[in-house]
């Protein structure tokens, strides 16, 4: 594998992102409004609970959650799904099918340098501001670098059933709805909008059992939970690693069937 | 000389629904296995040779895209067989994908956002062109076309005019054997025409690439094109020098004449004075395609002369076009 022919992609996704200055600033402030709404909603939750801690969290743990959680999403969420059925829409895909470079790679590649934008220009921002508001409640010591590891994975795990969902549109032709439903799913059963420690016992159970939760959830307890022992931080990771690989497995063998159909019956 | 693309006998046909109006059947649509067989391309045949400027004609709707789309690797061939460069294109697409390049003409494979360099950076970097072939390249474009003002400006600020020409250039990056142009001078101006028509010729005449293009622009056929292909409902109707083409029909030429009087009240005259031949009329001039096998376009005029008033004449040879838009319109005898 050529490296470079990849990080190319990397380095024109950067100055890609870079000539939007003004869509940052609206992400931002944004991203700003809905952390002001979780706030409000969140104090309120508490006040009316009537205890200090719910579920094992305090009113801080919870925000610092939600606040990470936002800023992840915003790094991690790649718009696969709406990019791939743009393109089999318009048949830009054509194009890129004809690039000597399997499509998955081409795709994931060209969202890489977003990646490194985001992280640096939202996500790093995010994780400074929070750790030094709540006065080093963040735990900063051999669990960053666990948390990055963990990030990667659940990159990959992201990307994996958001390509998933798109080579759907190969078949629908329509993105919308698909493109929703997965969001929601997506969003819920991570944990990226409401931590999981607050879901129900049955529903709990049924989220450890399901890829979702490897990419918001377990990256934000790895690097959340200082006390954790070394043994459950590994089992995060293990589980994440499963994950990656049974998800890239099914996602090139699905991308693979349905372009056959594709080439055999056309499109 | 080595064919570069041999094409034996390729038949393509998509299943398609049978989709039902209004909203009931649409509904029914939903639950329907009703299929139809769609033969879009039909038992062709042909052989390109490198360096080859090929024009791929035909109607809308003809099966010019889908034989395209076989050649290139993104549609697999119901039954026959398709080597290009001695290889079965869908069998290996990315190692196809090295030998060929494609403009989609209303498509751009440029990164929108980024000023045209990147986007040949990129390319550089995809393709794995090596430095010295990529500044060679650089070098032999600005030698042909004013790129300098094009380099460092994003793609999505160009006009459609300068966005074809960075496509093509684009696409003839990597040196390929082989570029596919799918209507490549759509929506241009004249001179932006004339400029792309010149860029193709000689990329082609210097790095002896084989071109494939399919346009409905006569102009570009005839500036490009020394052999056409002509395909219609699938079927291969035409292949050969374009030269031969005009030949084909017989030597027709068409004499248009202005006369004095009511010019439709007189094209009826006319047309019965010359039953032979097709008489069309419109405000300023009566034309009449004259078969110079039948009679000389001078017998014509002299006889008309006696019955009618001739103020003004012209004599016009048959086009390209007016030879396509024959075959469109009833085939090959």
């Amino acid at each position: 594998m050529n490296l470079k022919k990849y990080l190319t992609f990397t380095r024109a996704g950067i100055i890609e992102a870079l000539q939007f200055r003004l869509s940052f600033v609206v992400m931002v402030a944004g991203n700003l409004l809905y952390l002001i709404v979780v706030y409000f909603l969140w104090k309120a939750i508490y006040a009316s609970s009537g205890t200090d801690i719910v579920n094992g969290m305090t009113f801080t743990d919870t925000l610092i959650y939600l606040v990470l959680a936002t800023a992840l999403f915003n790094f991690m969420e790649m718009y696969t799904v709406w990019e791939m059925g743009r393109n089999i829409q318009s048949g830009k895909i054509v194009l890129d099918l004809l690039k000597p470079m399997e499509y998955r790679n081409l795709l994931f590649w060209s969202y890489s340098g977003g990646f490194v934008t985001q992280f640096l220009l939202t996500f790093l921002p995010t994780f400074i501001a929070v750790s030094i508001v709540t006065h080093g409640a963040i735990h900063l010591g051999i669990n960053i670098l666990y948390f990055i590891i963990s990030v990667v994975m659940a990159i990959v795990i992201n990307y994996n059933i958001d390509f998933l969902v798109g080579t759907v549109c190969l078949y629908t032709e329509s993105i919308w709805g698909i493109n929703i439903m997965k969001q929601v799913v997506v969003l819920l059963l991570s944990g990226a909008t409401v931590p999981i420690a607050f879901f129900p016992d049955t529903l709990k159970t049924v989220v450890y059992w399901l890829p979702f939760q490897s990419i918001y959830n377990a990256p934000l307890s790895i690097l959340l939970d200082a006390e954790a022992e070394p043994k459950a931080v590994f089992t995060t990771l293990g589980i994440q690693l499963v994950w990656c690989i049974v998800m890239t497995v099914l996602s090139k063998a699905f991308w693979k069937t349905s372009l056959r159909q594709i080439t055999v019956n056309g499109g | 000389m080595a064919a570069i693309i041999e094409i034996q006998n390729v038949t393509k046909e998509f299943k398609t629904l049978n989709r039902h109006e209004g909203l009931k059947g649409s509904l029914k649509d939903l639950f329907s296995r009703d299929y139809k067989i769609v033969r879009a391309v039909d038992n062709v045949s042909m052989s390109i040779e490198q360096g080859e400027i090929v024009g791929y004609l035909g109607p809308n709707g003809a099966g010019k895209s889908t034989t395209i789309k076989m050649m290139t690797g993104v549609l697999e061939p119901t039954s026959g067989e398709i080597l290009v460069g001695g290889n079965a294109p869908y069998k290996n697409r990315s190692k196809n994908a090295q030998e060929i390049g494609v403009v989609f003409g209303q498509r751009t494979q440029l990164w929108w956002a980024l000023p045209l360099i990147e986007s040949f950076r990129l390319l550089k970097d995809i393709y794995q062109i090596p430095d010295k072939d990529y500044n060679e390249m650089l070098e032999l474009y600005k030698s042909l076309v004013d790129i300098e003002p094009l380099l460092h400006k994003p793609v999505r600020q160009m006009s459609l005019g300068q966005r074809t020409l960075s496509d093509i250039l684009a696409a003839f990056l990597h040196n390929p054997k082989i570029v596919f142009l799918d209507e490549p001078t759509i929506g241009l101006d004249v001179s932006m025409k004339a400029k792309i028509r010149t860029l193709i010729h000689e990329l082609n005449r210097q790095k002896n690439t084989t071109v494939i293009l399919t346009t409905h622009d006569m102009g570009d056929v005839d500036a490009l094109c020394r052999r056409i292909v002509i395909i219609d409902k699938g079927k291969m109707l035409y292949d050969n020098d374009i030269e031969h083409l005009k030949g084909f029909f017989g030597s027709y030429r068409t004499l248009k004449i202005r006369v004095d009087g009511d010019m439709n009240a007189e094209a009826e005259v006319i047309k019965t004075e010359v039953p032979d031949f097709k008489v069309s009329s419109d405000d300023e001039w009566i034309s009449i395609l004259v078969d110079e096998d039948k009679s000389k376009v001078l017998d014509v005029l002299g006889l008309l002369q006696k019955s009618h008033k001739i103020r003004d004449m012209q004599l016009e040879e048959i086009s390209t076009e007016d030879v396509i838009k024959k075959i469109y319109e009833e085939g090959v005898q």
